[in-house]
């Protein structure tokens, strides 16, 4: 304790003299520094990468050279981690609190202490002011203990992040410093008993007072997260508005204190995993909350909130990754040391592929994290809401089956809850579910990708609709092309090649996959215009093969520049991309030809039958099999 | 004739599913199917089914029955009497499967070398539904013990290759046929006698052997099976039968009134009819959407048969929403938080990919309840509209128009019998002549048949 306490009091100090030498040239200065720091084009970007790929483009210049954060950077992070470690390490008992279901109050303050409440809030508001990569890099220690994680992500990535991101200077003047310092909790309040992410059926209503200073709110929203703590809520609800002189309902943002009053929070939810975190309902019965208190502008609540869901789940990748690079230094102990038929388990080809699987899946997400993080940190305003939800994707599901393989290399042991094995597999499973179920997260993949080609294609489809000669010939031609084996070319390698190459192979396979990508969503254009909305079979495997591009992007991005600069243990990071590369080069494959039309390996309409037969019955169909008729 | 009756049934409940108006057309279709269930005791089963299941084999087989059956009084003058006669002697009182068996008893123990046995077994076939034993599968069984054993079993290839012993197979493959009609699968005894009479390849046995093919392919084919014994209660009755109609796992079934019977202070005995009706949370939705300046309609009585009864539903309903109030919602792009709900795009789906079919819809109007109850009164169906009040606030709005027909309280009275042939086909022609009618709403004072009034 004593230590952390040292190290935030020099901390402390560090930033106050950093918060005097630049105290009023600091807006402007800002930007500058951010772009010296990571010595990145300063044009403004408008180009996004993952859109492009739907495309059959690689925007190499905009994932290529992997980011990098300035070593004065590096030294920061070097002095937060160490301390951030051992705390976590030393102070947190992760089965206790999974246990008794409650984060102590001495771990919260030392947690506050470690100013881990304000990562991300400007150093002008009391927080770390960190970037975006470094919040990525603590998330990774902090997800040791999921119920720590996700009550300090439901505090900064979507509590405070309304404020932060759409909030007057006034509302940030009054609210962040307290909520930095972990004075105040905050709290994220959109989800209702009767809506998850349709907003149109919120019936929490805001009605303006007789004398319009305040607004009076009411309704209940269900499963938030820290409701039970939190004394600063983000709060969504439906507000009377009149546009074009007819009134409307629309969705509106709110700063709600606890301390208005009429606030009641409910019974805690007893849940399987991250029980450490607080998860309830919370009420409100006619709070008054001042009109100063709207979030941007009134009903402009549902940008505020697609804003806040989007930005706040790159992080996930890092966090699944800590985790997941914590248990393959448990359980590689493990395996070296159990002996069956004497020979280590380590030697058992079967649980040597479960740490392979592991490694790749840490080493891929990782990736993804911090170059989505990089992308982020960017000057101007980049949308990386897709690359955000891709990684949220890979990650939440890589992390599953990582931690669950991880308990099966221990057996029957890893079922016990002598070990933290079992905590971390139900920790995880929540992964999937929050920050937008990973079905609602691929639809906005697929479907976002979609509109930006359509819009692209349209025309060209149209003409190829008309029958159009030229455009077929280049088509049929393009086609015999690629049947004549010359591959695609996206200049990865070669002359002006970004990829290292020792890669080139991977990267090979990256371009053929991009451009059969290209022509796929293409055809499926073609085929389907705008009724692909319905057709979520296909936009599931669309979203896949994305993820999958993406993740072959970091993962070659990253090992290039690995090997370029010489980093330890390169070698092992290009045998996890070459790894990683093929396999998904043959995934994509197989998925992009299930997308072809009257595809064999295509089952779909299959499997609707299927749902469709046992939702009539409202249960499984076949007799059972020891029944007779005779 | 089991598969028969299903597929029929099948027809008409997806029929009913669809619309509870239909419903009252395929009425007869459905009567057709289920009276020939219980045949009146004067005409033999097989006549009525024969061509249900006329197999390859079916030729050679069919005089015999034919002859047995238009001989018979000639026949009964000579050696059948005597076995006529026994089932009568023995049952004078009481007809049961007791006395039944008692007879078979009598006849074996009779004469070691059953003489006679054919004219026996015909005769103790015909009998069997008097004894009401036709579903019974020991008794057939017990039958077919009473040819002697093996003596029919052929025993060289010249045997096997003409019909041998053809009267004795007949009776045999005639045996089977009943328990077929009666929808009786036989069992493992039943194959060992066949094989200890007839041998492994007479003529029975392929006909046990095809009886076994068919009957467990056909045993679920029917979807939405009817059970053998139905409720007897009249509220049960109504639940089951409107559940049926409905087809709707979350509809829910309200019993607005018990039957009950009642006396009066001055003497007078009260009965007041039961009344159960069904809605489901769609239903009520959508009558939450109705236009309360149109009128509700309540319908009825429509026929619903199940097996050989006939019970009678009324519908609430309203006409079709007339095309120019239909509004479509409008997209709404701030609708859901995560993703785009709909592509802007100014392309349409692939001629080649459209998968759905040219049909061409009929806007028929919504149903919003249904209901189930012991006397068509309006004053009986008012009460139920009230009960829907509940759920429904709108009905207190709407007006509601009865349209009844007079149908069912003639048919309730009459006996069950009687129903089948004569007043059937009424409440059909009734409504077939309104068709037309449907339309303007100044028609329906004209009519003279319907009781109306406006529900406040």
């Amino acid at each position: 304790m004593m230590n952390v306490n040292r190290y935030v009091l020099s901390r402390s100090l560090h930033f106050g003299q950093r918060l005097v030498s630049r105290s009023t040239r600091r807006a402007a200065k800002d930007a500058e520094r951010l772009q010296q720091r990571r010595s990145i084009r300063t044009q403004s970007r408008n180009l996004a990468y993952a859109k492009d790929l739907f495309l059959g483009q690689v925007n190499k210049a905009e994932v290529f050279p992997y980011p990098e954060i300035g070593n004065e950077e590096v030294e920061e992070i070097n002095q937060l981690v160490a301390p951030v470690e051992k705390f976590f390490s030393e102070e947190v008992d992760s089965a206790k609190i999974d246990r008794e279901a409650k984060i102590p109050e001495e771990t919260l303050n030392g947690l506050k202490e470690l100013g881990l409440f304000g990562i991300m809030v400007p150093e002008e508001y009391g927080g770390l002011g960190l970037s975006n990569t470094v919040y990525a890099r603590l998330a990774e220690i902090t997800s040791l203990d999921g119920s720590i994680a996700v009550t300090l992500a439901a505090h900064q990535a979507i509590g405070l992040k309304g404020i932060l991101i759409a909030g007057n200077e006034a509302q940030k003047q009054k609210y962040l410093p307290k909520l930095a310092s972990g004075e105040h909790i905050a709290a994220f309040c959109l989800t209702e008993p009767g809506s998850g992410s349709d907003a149109a059926s919120i019936t929490t209503r805001a009605t303006l007072s007789e004398d319009g200073k305040h607004y009076l709110i009411n309704g209940s929203k269900f499963w938030i997260s820290n409701g039970d703590m939190a004394d600063v809520m983000t709060v969504f609800a439906r507000t009377e508005v009149v546009v074009d002189g007819v009134k409307k309902d629309k969705i509106s943002a709110f700063i709600v204190e606890r301390a208005f009053g009429g606030v009641t929070s409910g019974k805690p939810e007893d849940k399987l995993g991250i029980r450490g975190s607080n998860t309830c309902e919370v009420s409100f019965d006619n709070v008054p909350v001042p009109v100063e208190n709207v979030i941007g502008e009134v009903g402009g609540g549902f940008k505020v909130a697609m804003n806040i869901l989007n930005s706040g789940r790159f992080s996930m990748g890092s966090s699944s990754a800590g985790m997941i690079k914590k248990l393959i230094e448990l359980t590689s102990e493990y395996a070296a040391t159990r002996k069956q038929f004497n020979k280590s388990l380590g030697e058992f080809g079967m649980i040597q592929e479960k740490f392979a699987l592991m490694s790749i899946n840490a080493f891929v997400m990782e990736s993804m994290a911090y170059l989505t993080a990089g992308m982020m940190d960017r000057p101007g305003l980049p949308d990386c809401s897709l690359e955000a939800a891709m990684v949220k994707v890979f990650s939440s599901e890589g992390g599953w089956i990582c931690t669950s393989e991880a308990l099966q290399i221990l057996g029957g042991l890893g079922y016990t809850k002598n070990y933290p094995y079992e905590r971390y597999v139900r920790d995880c499973r929540i992964l999937p579910i929050f920050e937008g179920t990973n079905e609602i997260l691929r639809m906005y993949i697929a479907l976002t990708g979609m509109q930006y080609a359509g819009k692209v294609l349209t025309g060209k489809i149209k003409e190829m609709k008309k029958g159009n000669i030229g455009l077929a010939l280049g088509m049929v031609g393009k086609k015999l092309r690629a049947s004549f084996g010359s591959s695609a070319d996206l200049g990865l390698t070669g002359k002006d090649g970004v990829v290292h190459p020792s890669l080139a192979q991977s990267a090979k396979k990256f371009e053929q996959n991009v451009d059969l990508f290209g022509s796929t969503v293409e055809s499926l254009l073609y085929r389907y215009g705008k009724t692909l909305v319905d057709e979520q079979l296909i936009l599931k495997r669309v979203a896949d093969v994305l993820i999958n591009l993406y993740a072959m992007t970091a993962v070659l991005s990253r090992s290039s520049r690995s090997i370029s600069i010489g980093l330890r243990n390169h070698d092992h990071e290009v045998l996890l991309t070459n790894t990683f590369c093929s396999d998904a080069f043959f995934k994509n494959n197989y998925w992009m030809t299930q997308l072809q039309k009257h595809s064999p390996e295509n089952n779909d309409a299959n499997i609707k039958k299927i749902a469709r037969e046992v939702l009539e019955n409202r249960a499984y169909v076949c007799s059972h099999p020891l029944e007779r008729t005779f | 004739m089991k598969s028969a009756r299903c597929l029929l049934q099948l027809q008409c409940l997806t029929l009913v599913g669809q619309s509870t108006r239909s419903a009252a057309q395929y009425g007869a279709l459905l009567r057709a199917a289920s009276s020939g269930r219980a045949p009146p005791p004067s005409s033999p089963p097989h006549q009525v089914f024969r061509h249900f299941h006329s197999g390859p084999a079916r030729p050679k087989e069919q005089p015999i029955p034919a002859e047995f059956v238009n001989g018979d009084d000639k026949k009964r003058d000579r050696s059948l009497v005597a076995h006529d006669d026994l089932f009568e002697r023995v049952a004078r009182e009481v007809k049961t499967k007791a006395t039944f068996n008692k007879v078979v008893d009598v006849f074996i123990k009779n004469d070691v070398r059953r003489r006679g046995h054919v004219e026996f077994i015909y005769a103790a076939l015909k009998k069997m539904p008097e004894f009401g034993v036709e579903r019974d599968l020991v008794v057939y069984n017990r039958l077919l013990d009473v040819f002697p054993k093996e003596v029919f079993v052929p025993r060289n290839f010249i045997q096997r290759m003409f019909n041998h012993y053809p009267r004795q197979q007949e009776c045999g493959v005639q045996l089977l046929e009943q328990m077929e009609n009666y929808g009786i699968m036989p069992n493992m005894e039943t194959k060992v006698l066949l094989v200890q009479i007839f041998g492994e390849k007479g003529h029975p046995m392929r006909k046990f052997q095809r009886i076994m093919y068919w009957f467990p392919k056909f045993k679920h084919v029917n979807p939405f099976p009817v059970p053998k014994h139905l409720p007897e209660d009249p509220v049960d009755l109504a639940r089951f039968s409107l559940t049926r109609i409905a087809n709707d796992r979350d509809a829910k079934v309200t019993v607005h009134q018990l039957p009950c019977t009642d006396v009066t202070e001055s003497g007078e005995q009260i009965t007041l009819p039961h009344v159960v009706g069904i809605q489901s949370p769609s239903q009520v939705e959508l009558l939450a959407k109705h236009n309360p300046n149109r009128p509700l309609f309540v319908e009825g009585p429509f026929p619903l048969w199940l097996r050989s009864k006939c019970v009678y539903y009324y519908v609430l309903r309203a006409d079709p929403t007339p095309p120019e109030e239909k509004v479509e919602e409008p997209f709404d792009p701030e609708r859901c938080l995560d993703y785009p709900l709909q592509l802007d795009l100014d392309l349409d789906r692939d001629l080649g990919d459209e998968e759905s079919f040219d049909v061409e819809d009929l806007d028929e109007g919504p149903v919003f309840a249904m209901c189930m109850t012991g006397l068509g009164e309006q004053a009986v169906l008012n009460q139920w509209i009230s009960g829907l009040q509940e759920d429904n606030p709108i009905l207190g709005q709407v007006p509601t128009l009865f349209r009844l027909d007079a149908g069912p309280r003639e048919l309730q009275g009459a006996t069950d019998t009687e129903s089948f042939h004569h007043h059937g086909p009424e409440p059909e022609y009734q409504k077939e002549e309104r068709q037309p009618q449907q339309e303007p709403e100044v028609t329906l004072e004209e009519e003279p048949r319907t009781s109306q009034r406006m529900k406040r």
